[in-house]
């Protein structure tokens, strides 16, 4: 890594695209960047409480849009607290265009990484210009139809999994019972899914996620009436099935395999846990995995009549599915992780700007230390997580984001970060 | 068979408007309507297959409302819809989506006492905005709340003259909305004329009883040879009587009024006459074989709760002798075009209704961009991807792309 950078990852306030926030977060700490966390799922319960006033729908839209602006004043304050040389966006982030706007204005890059379908989240032509960089999901068309609505720096980049949460996790008897199963799927109720699992019935067949309602059929199958599964319950449903379900979602009933470009996260994170996974083809998957022949990394199929018959043959051949399993781990472990993700993205942005980051008027560490007071800063950088090499400014914005009572040497930090300010 | 549930509170017009939205839910199963109680006979007319509610919701006392509606809404928790559609932005409906779990109302679903409208009628409120630049017609607009709007040529039959005569509705529920007394004479003559050329075709007068006067007005104005065709029907017509007299007619002249979207429910021409706050591009009527005459005004479309300071123009704007030598059969030789008319036909696009101008000479200074926000409507409904406009900034706002939606 060249350069410690300063990130705010500003996340959604709720849906798919939140976890894969959380993951860019932790990558990019692990690279040994500094992140600061915009925890917009916080206001979600107030959103939640607005939408329950009982006023006028009029009057709503304007809470709303007065909310909206709140959540940018509140991120505005972190940008200028936190001073970052990146405020990485992740897709329903709320960044308001009036903040976006202001970021540009004051020379902050802003970059969103929009992990959504452009074809069914189409207000993406409203707020991608203001972006410096814009990461997309998908190739082509999207990305001329980026260059062609005024956003000449975007890119593709797909998604990933993050190794030290999508792990191979051993479980308990009572897990194996509880999410056990031949075949399970874990993801909402989209019409093509539901269309495509009837046929799964009189399997051993566990349905986990929401927005199943009203499928009589499927009720049986959806385990605790399609509450939603944690990102940490995930990886305990997917380490159990034998077969792992992943058809991509899609919108239309009678086109069971959409056969659609971008590949979903799950296909990412089962991989990166050695879970066996049979997933639906799309376009973008051969660049990303081997597909075919005896070393392939995925088993795919093409239609609902393949699927069966390749649950038919992976329920009887065990061995096949712990070798599958195994390289599509190797895979995603050498070539698709967040922090190689992260890498990529920032890559991006330093191909393009050569001058990112601005130089800081960085405060120095104290001359002449005490060979003690010296031992003391090395382990309190090791307790921080950050190298040896880190600046005091570094460790004065690591030790700011720290929760409870602060030892000698951290308020010690501060005083002198404070009396600096005061007198130079 | 899975139950759905419309609910059209509004008037004559807007009930027949729901047509494509219906029929697309039809094809999916069983589709109840819940309308207001005086139009529950014409409902069932145009809605032959489809349970009807009527509710007592205009025109009623304060016990019948409470009394029979009540036992409307007890019938209606019974039914267990796996979807509602509640169309209307008015408390009525709104009170009626709030027997329902806010998970299966599209429109104005009702959480918790709070009424909220899904993200497609907040688009529609930003693009109403600027009427002028209306994209969609209000039965596109409702039908865009199913799954799967059925194809626009499958609402209505097309249009083509049946060789019953000439009818003429002689105003809609505002008068502001229909032209002025002399230019509807003038345009009655004509078609009548044109109509009588190839034998003797009888002219109706329809409207209600309060249209009494205006048929009088009407035929004083107009030569004896059309007056002695003329059959004065106002106030004489229930629902089936009105049905029966529209269907095989040869054109219905009319200001934008429930009859003329019936008669478009047949397949019977409408020549529409449009001023005031009527705008074609938001409830023209639907199908292929229909012309409307709109009044053009830098004013229009206007807001009929203001007075008008210019005592509306708008309705003698018909009386323009390019337009009365067009229809008249002339226009097109002479290719001369009325100043403040614009002459529309009924055409479909993948997203339903539109209209082609004939001639004019003003430009449509609104049409490119009534063309963008159609076409962002048509990426946002997944039928089409734009190219290079702004459109999109007119329709989307941060709390769609920030809040949790509120579907569809």
């Amino acid at each position: 890594m060249e350069q410690h950078l300063r990130i705010l990852v500003v996340l959604p306030l709720y849906g798919g695209s939140l976890p894969i926030g959380r993951y860019c977060a932790s990558a990019l700490g692990e690279l040994g960047h500094m992140v600061d966390v915009f925890e917009a799922p916080a206001f979600h319960e107030a959103h939640a409480a607005l939408r329950g006033l009982r006023v006028a729908e009029d009057r709503m839209e304007q809470l709303e849009n007065s909310f909206v602006n709140l959540l940018g004043q509140a991120i505005y304050a972190r940008v200028e607290h936190f001073e970052p040389d990146l405020v990485l966006a992740l897709a329903q982030a709320p960044m308001s265009r009036q903040l976006l706007q202001r970021l540009r204005r004051e020379g902050v890059p802003s970059a969103m990484w929009f992990v959504e379908d452009y074809r069914v989240f189409s207000y993406w032509r409203v707020f991608a210009p203001l972006y410096d960089f814009f990461f997309v999901i998908q190739k082509e068309p999207f990305l001329s139809l980026l260059k062609e609505a005024g956003v000449p720096h975007a890119m593709y980049l797909p998604l990933a999994a993050l190794p030290g949460f999508h792990r191979k996790v051993e479980l308990t008897p009572e897990q194996r019972r509880e999410y056990g199963a031949d075949l399970s799927f874990l993801g909402a109720g989209y019409p093509n899914r539901r269309v495509a699992f009837r046929t799964l019935l009189r399997r051993d067949f566990k349905i986990w996620g929401s927005d199943w309602e009203g499928d009589e059929l499927l009720a049986p199958r959806v385990q605790r009436r399609g509450a939603r599964i944690s990102a940490e319950e995930s990886v305990l449903v997917y380490n159990a099935a034998k077969i792992n379900l992943n058809l991509h979602s899609s919108l239309e009933a009678d086109k069971l395999v959409s056969g659609g470009d971008f590949v979903n996260p799950r296909t990412f994170e089962l991989a990166a846990m050695g879970a066996f996974q049979l997933v639906d083809r799309r376009e973008l998957m051969p660049e990303l995995f081997r597909l075919d022949g005896d070393d392939a990394e995925l088993s795919v199929f093409s239609s609902p009549e393949e699927m069966e018959a390749a649950i038919d043959f992976y329920l009887a051949h065990p061995e096949a599915r712990e070798e599958i399993a195994r390289r599509s781990r190797e895979r995603v472990l050498a070539e698709h992780t967040y922090q190689q993700r992260m890498e990529a993205l920032l890559g991006f942005i330093r191909s393009l700007r050569p001058d990112w980051p601005c130089p800081r008027a960085e405060h120095g560490w104290p001359e002449g230390m005490s060979g003690g007071m010296q031992e003391e800063l090395t382990s309190l950088l090791t307790r921080l997580g950050l190298p040896n090499s880190a600046s005091f400014d570094e460790v004065i914005a690591r030790l700011r984001n720290q929760s409870g009572e602060l030892e000698s040497l951290e308020a010690g930090l501060l005083f002198l970060d404070e009396w600096r300010k005061q007198y130079s | 068979m899975t139950k759905r549930l419309v609910v059209q509170l509004a008037r004559f017009g807007d009930i027949v408007q729901s047509k494509r939205l219906i029929l697309s839910l039809r094809r999916e199963g069983d589709v109840h309507l819940c309308v207001d109680r005086s139009l529950a006979a014409l409902a069932r007319l145009v809605y032959p297959d489809c349970v009807i509610h009527a509710l007592p919701a205009h025109g009623c006392d304060a016990r019948t409302v409470l009394e029979e509606g009540r036992a409307v809404f007890e019938h209606l928790r019974s039914e267990h819809f796996a979807e509602v559609y509640a169309l209307n932005n008015a408390g009525l409906c709104k009170a009626v989506a709030s027997l329902f779990p806010p998970e299966v109302v599209r429109g104005y679903p009702v959480r918790g006492g709070q009424a909220l409208r899904c993200r497609w009628i907040r688009m529609a409120f930003r693009w109403m905005a600027e009427r002028r630049r209306s994209p969609l017609n209000l039965a596109d607009f409702w039908a865009s709340l199913a799954p799967v709007p059925i194809s626009p040529a499958l609402v209505n039959p097309p249009a083509v003259p049946g060789g019953k005569g000439l009818g003429i509705v002689l105003a809609g529920q505002v008068r502001r909305r229909s032209p002025s007394p002399d230019a509807l004479a003038l345009l009655t003559r004509i078609q009548a004329e044109k109509l009588g050329r190839a034998g003797k075709c009888p002219v109706y007068l329809l409207g209600t009883s309060k249209e009494h006067s205006a048929a009088r007005d009407l035929m004083a104005r107009l030569p004896g040879t059309v007056v002695e065709r003329c059959l004065d029907l106002t106030g004489k017509t229930d629902w089936a009587a009105l049905q029966d007299i529209l269907a095989g007619l040869d054109v219905l002249l009319s200001p934008d009024t429930g009859t003329a979207h019936l008669a478009a429910h047949l397949g019977v021409p409408v020549l529409g006459l449009f001023c005031s706050s009527a705008w074609v591009w938001e409830t023209g009527p639907y199908g292929v074989g229909h012309t409307v005459l709109q009044a053009d005004l830098p004013c229009a479309p206007c807001a009929e709760s203001s007075p008008c300071p210019k005592n509306a123009p708008c309705r003698a704007a018909f009386t323009d002798p390019a337009l009365l030598a067009y229809l008249a059969g002339r226009g097109k030789t002479e290719r001369r075009f009325p100043r403040h008319v614009r002459i529309l036909h009924g055409t479909f696009d993948e997203m339903g209704q539109t209209w082609r101008e004939e001639g004019g000479d003003s430009p449509d200074h609104d049409a490119p961009l009534r063309k963008a926000l159609r076409d962002q409507l048509a990426e946002y409904l997944g039928l089409g991807t734009t190219h290079g406009s702004d459109a999109a900034a007119a329709l989307y706002r941060e709390t769609d792309w920030i809040l949790p939606p509120i579907r569809p």
